[in-house]
């Protein structure tokens, strides 16, 4: 089964999820604004790469490789040893690294107001995004009837 | 065996290459992004058939290649071998998808009920030639619900186990890593589940509605009802170097169940899933899967059969050789043949000699 590790959460998944589908120009823009009183910091990985995704049969019940999606990952450290990480699918090494930017920030300070807003203005287009579109998805609802 | 080399060639092969480019003029990002934008379910065949999610990049292969979808798979095949592999991510489930079609064939009221989607099954299909002259054609827009469907539906297949019409069936046991991996290893027979199923993903389509085809109509040994049909995004779920897990983003799928008829006390039932909304290769590919168990060695549903002729690339890719060079194979059957004629006409005259040297009755 999938390597059940210690986390840092549901919220932490959260947070890290709305941060990798988090509107790229806005989230670019407030790493850009992080950096500037955030020290120096070290990129261990920029790259892109492959994630193979499974799915599991309804069959039998077997995993098998559905194939694999291009993400793009930013690995990055401070001083201290934080870590940052960011890792979105689509090929943006500057998306992946600005999400990390804001997860080191974020890992290392807590939420403060700015990246506290950031998040919740994005989980909010995302929830309206994902709500619009399921309203109509909803309108295509059918009831079916045997005579 | 001897090979012919072919003088003059080389600039041949350049000057046949830019002409191919030529004609496809000059390719921009503006080209592709168009693409990608205005041709969702064509960027979903070539991802699906790639066995690589990026609709830009598919959109990329389709530019450069000008549509030719073979070679746009081989393309982005073939530059799927340049990136490393970081991560397997977790399962993805049914009950997970984030559903925006969902339909029974065979049940009319499964839990959840059923969401038609974007689709055009019920539409008259008519071609808006208006567009042609000047008149843009506008989609009127949908009347959205009041309420949002629901994110997530439920599996139809454990509602139909809890009501004893499937066969039980055990837990999930692979860890991700020890999933049969086809990019990794040979397809052998009899495959795999895994290895079956993940070559059905990444099936040309054509190939595999054909072949699903010829079982629907008779040539196979269970007749299919869509059980499920489902069209979703699935949640791409990675882990954090901390351990958290999290969604990287978001990948379209569909997935497809067929049932047909009883045995042995419970619904027989195929499945089959790829990457992007392409309906009838996974309903096609479903029937492959359900009329497996019984299929004669050498029938179009024998798994042997249909798994090493939908694989697009080795299919492409041999028949598109037969076109290369081949006078040296080509003579020595022309040498066979005028041998073969050289003898019979030596055969004949010598019989004719014969005949007349024969004493007369």
């Amino acid at each position: 089964m999938f390597n059940e590790t210690p986390s840092g959460g549901p919220d932490q998944g959260a947070m890290l999820g709305i941060l990798a589908r988090a509107r790229p120009e806005r989230l670019k823009a407030l790493a850009e604004t992080l950096l500037e009183s955030m020290g120096e910091i070290a990129v261990l990985t920029n790259r892109t790469g492959l994630v193979m995704v499974p799915m599991r049969d309804t069959v039998e019940n077997v995993d098998f490789h559905l194939g694999e999606v291009l993400v793009s990952e930013a690995h990055i450290t401070d001083a201290a040893g934080h870590i940052g990480y960011g890792m979105v699918t689509g090929r943006d090494l500057e998306r992946a690294m600005a999400m990390a930017v804001v997860d080191l920030r974020i890992a290392t300070r807590g939420e403060e107001p700015v990246t506290k807003d950031f998040l919740s203005e994005e989980r909010a287009h995302l929830v309206a995004e994902d709500e619009k579109r399921m309203r109509q998805v909803e309108a295509t609802r059918v009831e079916m009837e045997t005579f | 065996m001897a090979y012919v080399a072919t003088r003059g060639g080389e600039k041949a092969i350049e000057q046949a290459e830019r002409l191919f480019r030529q004609d496809l003029g000059t390719i921009d990002a503006a080209r592709v992004e168009t693409i990608q934008q205005t041709m969702p379910y064509l960027i979903d065949r070539v991802m699906g058939e790639a066995s690589l999610y990026s609709e830009e990049l598919a959109a990329l292969a389709l530019a450069q290649t000008g549509g030719e979808l073979s070679e746009a798979v081989l393309v982005l095949r073939a530059w799927r071998t340049t990136q490393p592999r970081i991560a397997i991510a977790r399962p993805v489930q049914q009950d997970e998808i984030l559903t925006q079609r969902r339909i029974s064939a065979a049940f009319k009221d499964i839990p959840g009920g059923q969401i038609l989607g974007p689709t055009l099954d019920y539409s008259h299909r008519v071609l808006a030639t208006d567009v042609l002259e000047g008149k843009p054609y506008a989609p009127p827009a949908v009347e959205s619900a009041a309420k949002p469907a629901p994110a997530t539906q439920p599996s139809l297949a454990d509602w139909q186990r809890e009501q004893g019409l499937l066969a039980p069936t055990g837990e999930a046991k692979v860890a991700p890593e020890d999933i049969p991996d086809l990019t990794r290893e040979p397809l052998l027979f009899p495959a795999s589940r895994a290895h079956r199923l993940q070559s059905l993903a990444r099936a040309e389509t054509g190939g595999v509605l054909a072949l699903g085809y010829s079982a629907m109509r008779g040539y196979g040994n269970a007749h299919p009802t869509v059980n499920e049909l489902r069209l979703g995004e699935a949640e791409v779920v990675v882990r954090h170097p901390r351990g958290t897990e999290f969604s990287a983003g978001r990948v379209r799928v569909s997935q497809a169940e067929v049932t047909s008829k009883e045995k042995g006390g419970f619904l027989d039932l195929g499945f089959a899933a790829t990457f992007g909304w392409n309906e009838v290769k996974v309903i096609a590919a479903a029937t492959l899967d359900l009329n497996s168990a019984e299929a004669p060695v050498g029938s179009p549903v024998h798994e042997e059969f249909y798994l090493y002729h939908t694989e697009s690339v080795e299919a492409s890719g041999f028949c598109i050789h037969f076109k290369l060079p081949h006078y040296v194979t080509f003579q020595s059957t022309l040498d066979a043949m005028r041998d073969a004629k050289a003898k019979k006409s030596a055969a004949e005259q010598k019989g004719a000699v014969e005949r007349q040297t024969e004493p007369a009755e």
